[in-house]
């Protein structure tokens, strides 16, 4: 099994109005044998182009890319032995669904029994028995992504790439596919790297997630990792629902924070005590943690509530701040009407402290 | 760059094949039109502008360059208004689709027939002996020769020019953009004035560029039925050098052709790369229910779309009519004659013609998909001087390609004139550009992700185009197969320059019958170059529709994404 190492990896184009643009910019990446590792982010922030310099469709302007022990940086996509799954599919069209799997098989010479035996097996894994003389036109979305996935792993490649592989399905399969991309990729134990803008799509299906913003890695980490230890506002604000809160640190002590936000002290256990007294920050606190209620805690104003079943999501206006509040199986008693007062008490624990931008 | 250069090198196959088309290019569109200059600009061997200042201080010359202005100008406006109002009427008065079908096979005739036939027709039906001047209405002597009947006979071949360019873009300025203005309560006609005509008018200039270019280019019509009251630039070169054997006067005559055509050509250019003629996005919705034109109006259309079609009918039944009868206006007997003429003496001329569209078929329809896909998917330098290069014999005018020829391959060292090679070379670098079009716009069609899925896949960039993108561009290859097939057959405005004893054409002989008045002959190869090209034409259409490709591109397959 073959790990991926990127080492400061750039890409340059030359853009009509704004001239050289770096696409991606000194991007460092390890992913382990293996593991799958979703590039996550928004659209333009580099992560395709970093999987094509994977793929070898285009070629770093900088930096170094290393398949396993072998430096593939200026190795044709031809001869990188890559899996690659494209959003929009990419089958041939003119080829039938036996063809487009043995495509690969038939361009490394394997004998036509051994093709055969090849395509049936994996058209079985991906359960697409007795498709094979159906041409792509013919087939659904879904099958079409199962056909381009047969495709890419028929040939036993080292690594297995996706761009983006279940956007153009609808949301009920594109649950059910990345449930099955998931247990493939574990199943074959193949190393994998996973393009996406959808988190929640991120979350589900990777070991560990790189988040990139402007062509730069923010910050590597599990889904838990990034959702409870951001480690910047972007990647706060990216991954799941998010409140801000402006602050000033009052004091530090070991383990803990004295903050004063919006003229109330509150003190937060706080292990990443990279701040100092008198500093600005903003406090990153998820909607679910803040509780509501009567009693003590800062007044605020209901000004928007939304019942979702399982859930109530409140925003509630404290000291001219907007805060997002999420309670999830609240009691039926417990309502809180459009214009109410409230009062609103944030959590001690579980607080990020980040610098503002 | 330093990537650029890294990758060809890289890729010897590309590095190969570039360095080959450069070296084609060079020799069949830079060598000849370079020769042509030289000859123009030169007196005994020494650069001077003597010749070409001779040749202008001609008053001949003079006023076949005013002639060739004003005749293109006509025929550009009548014609696109022709035609604008045969896509309107097939765009927007719900015409029953049979009479669709009458129109578009009507307005096809034109475009696949031998250069001379509406002129021909035209003497049939208005010359001296015509059916209408002559039989119908009793005139005697009359003259049809001069700027109406070239301009009539030019508009009638032309204008469906500006129908097929008319017609996609009224269907995407669509119902829906009318219905608006409707609903926001304007009236028809103001509709059509504030909506449909300003959205509509960057296809009209098109058009009008089009047909511009081909009246300028054009030599049979005129060579037919202008007659010496009306000369034009394209008839006096011929003449100059077939007739007074003045290479040099010829020479600097064409190129007064080029600029006239270097401006249409500079023009189209910098509007299309500055995208005026992106067609109108947004749904063209179904067949809206509201009327764009009033009843009468619509009548009013209708009916001068059928005459015009009823007309170019009627001149193709005299054409046919005439093959078949000894002597047209003379002796209305039935006969074969003319066809066993053309059969027994015309022999060499239909096998000449047929062994020379064999041979370039193929090479033009692989060259036209080989240099449409470098220019659309490849990386290399000279890319963009490539594509316009390839460019430049279908863009200029017939004339100066084989006066070009003619003064390029006469003597070595690539003496090629009386081999069928020079007309070879002629047809493939002249007519596949239409080829490398129709390929960089299916390209762009289809997504680069599925050449990318073959190299994923291990295939290297010869497999790739071998196994993906050429049977994806079969579509592309066929109608550049079509196209070099049909100008093989009709074309004569350069090839006129380069047949030989060995090698003629049937165009050329049709020119002759011509001259030696054997107008029964001329009508027969006529009837018969139509009837071959539609047959081919039918064959290649359908086999078109049989491609797995091309029924993948209208299931819109591999479309989009990235």
């Amino acid at each position: 099994m073959d790990g991926i190492h990127i080492k400061s990896v750039s890409a340059h184009f030359r853009h009509q109005v704004k001239g050289d643009v770096a696409a991606v910019r000194d991007v460092s990446l390890d992913v382990r044998p293996g593991e799958l590792m979703t590039l996550l982010g928004p659209s333009g922030c580099g992560k395709t182009t970093t999987l094509r310099m994977i793929a070898g469709f285009q070629e770093p302007s900088a930096g170094k890319i290393f398949i396993g022990e072998r430096d593939v940086t200026h190795t044709e996509a031809n001869e990188r032995n890559i899996g690659f799954v494209f959003q929009n599919y990419a089958l041939f069209p003119h080829l039938s669904v036996f063809e487009n799997v043995a495509y690969g098989l038939k361009i490394k010479r394997m004998d036509g029994a051994e093709v055969a035996r090849a395509v049936t097996d994996v058209l079985a894994l991906v359960g697409l028995v007795s498709y094979e003389r159906q041409m792509p036109h013919q087939l659904s979305g879904g099958e079409q992504q199962r056909v381009a996935l047969a495709r890419a792993i028929v040939i036993r490649p080292r690594v297995l790439l996706f761009d983006e592989p279940l956007s153009n399905l609808d949301a009920k399969l594109r649950t059910q596919m990345r449930g099955e991309i998931r247990e493939l990729q574990r199943r074959l134990g193949i190393t994998a790297v996973y393009v996406t803008h959808d988190q929640e799509e991120a979350m589900a299906i990777s070991d560990r997630i790189a988040v990139m913003n402007k062509g730069v890695i923010e910050q590597i980490g599990t889904a838990e990792e990034l959702y409870r230890r951001p480690a910047s506002v972007f990647v706060a604000r990216f991954i799941g629902r998010s409140n801000l809160i402006e602050a000033t640190v009052t004091a530090v002590s070991p383990g803990r924070v004295e903050l004063s936000i919006a003229g109330r002290l509150h003190v937060i256990e706080s292990a990443n005590a990279e701040v100092r007294s008198g500093q600005t920050v903003l406090a990153n606190v998820r909607p679910e943690a803040i509780a509501i209620g009567k009693g003590d805690g800062s007044e605020g104003i209901v000004k928007v509530c939304t019942y979702l079943g399982e859930k109530m999501e409140y925003e509630i206006e404290v000291a001219g701040q907007m805060l997002q509040i999420v309670r999830f199986n609240p009691p039926p008693a417990e309502r809180f009407e459009l214009g109410a007062a409230v009062r609103v008490r944030l959590p001690h624990e579980g607080v990020q402290l980040l610098a503002s931008d | 760059m330093k990537v650029v250069r890294a990758r060809i090198v890289r890729d010897p196959a590309l590095l190969v094949t570039v360095t080959v088309l450069w070296l084609l290019l060079a020799l069949f569109v830079i060598y000849p039109l370079l020769m042509l200059a030289g000859t123009a600009f030169a007196e005994d061997g020494r650069p001077a502008l003597g010749p070409l200042m001779s040749v202008l201080a001609k008053p001949g010359t003079q006023r076949a360059f005013v002639n060739s202005l004003l005749l293109g100008t006509l025929v550009g406006i009548i014609g696109t208004v022709l035609g604008f109002l045969f896509a309107f009427t097939v765009s927007r008065t719900n015409l029953p689709p049979a009479w669709v079908r009458l129109i578009d096979a009507m307005t096809l005739l034109p475009l696949i027939s031998p250069p001379f036939t509406t002129s021909i027709a035209f003497i049939f039906s208005f010359g001296p002996r015509g059916l209408i001047s002559y039989e119908l209405l009793g005139m005697r002597g009359t003259n049809v020769y001069g700027l109406t009947s070239t301009l009539a006979a030019e508009v009638l071949t032309y204008f469906p020019i500006a129908y097929l360019t008319l017609r996609p873009v009224l269907a995407a300025i669509g119902g829906n953009l009318e219905e608006m203005a409707f609903s926001l309560g304007s009236s028809r006609l103001h509709a059509f004035r504030t909506v449909t005509l300003p959205l509509a008018l960057p296809g009209l200039a098109n058009a009008f560029l089009l047909l511009f270019a081909a009246s300028l280019a054009d030599f049979a019509t005129p060579l037919i039925l202008a007659g010496n009251t009306f000369p034009v630039l394209p008839t006096e070169a011929y003449l100059q050098i077939i007739g007074l054997f003045d290479l040099k006067g010829g020479a600097a005559m064409s190129l007064l052709l080029l600029v006239p055509a270097t401006f249409v050509y500079v023009v189209q250019r910098v509007w299309v790369e500055r995208g005026y003629f992106v067609t109108i996005s947004g749904k063209s919705g179904a067949q809206s229910a509201i009327r764009s034109v009033t009843p009468a109006a619509r009548v009013a259309l209708i009916f001068l779309c059928l005459a015009v079609a009823f007309f170019i009918g009627y001149l193709y039944a005299l054409l046919l009519h005439a093959s078949l009868v000894v002597a047209f206006g003379a002796n209305h007997a039935w006969t074969l004659a003319h066809y066993h003429v053309i059969f027994t003496e015309g022999r060499k001329a239909i096998t000449d013609t047929m062994i020379i569209a064999l041979i370039g078929m193929p090479l033009g329809g692989f060259y036209g998909v080989l240099v449409g896909y470098l220019v659309a998917r490849r990386e290399f330098a000279g890319r963009a001087a490539m594509e316009i290069v390839s460019m430049i014999n279908y863009a200029l005018p017939g004339t100066i390609v084989g006066i070009a020829y003619l003064i390029a391959f006469n003597d070595p060292p690539v003496a090629l004139t009386g081999t069928a090679l020079i007309i070879i070379a002629c047809y493939v670098f002249r007519y596949s550009p239409t080829g490398i079009r129709t390929t960089v716009a299916l390209l762009h069609q289809i997504d680069r992700s599925l050449e990318e899925a073959s190299k994923s896949l291990g295939a290297r960039s010869v497999t790739t185009f071998r196994r993906v993108t050429l049977p994806l561009v079969m579509p592309a290859f066929f109608a550049g197969v079509g196209v070099v097939f049909i100008r093989s057959m009709t074309a004569i405005s350069a090839t006129i320059f380069l047949v030989s004893i060995g090698w003629t054409l049937i165009t050329v002989r049709i020119l002759e019958n011509m001259t030696e008045l054997s107008l029964g002959p001329a009508a027969a190869f006529s009837v018969f170059v139509i009837v071959i090209v539609m047959a081919v034409t039918t064959c290649v259409n359908a086999l078109l529709r049989r491609l797995p490709a091309a029924a993948a591109e209208q299931a819109q397959w591999g479309v989009g994404g990235g």
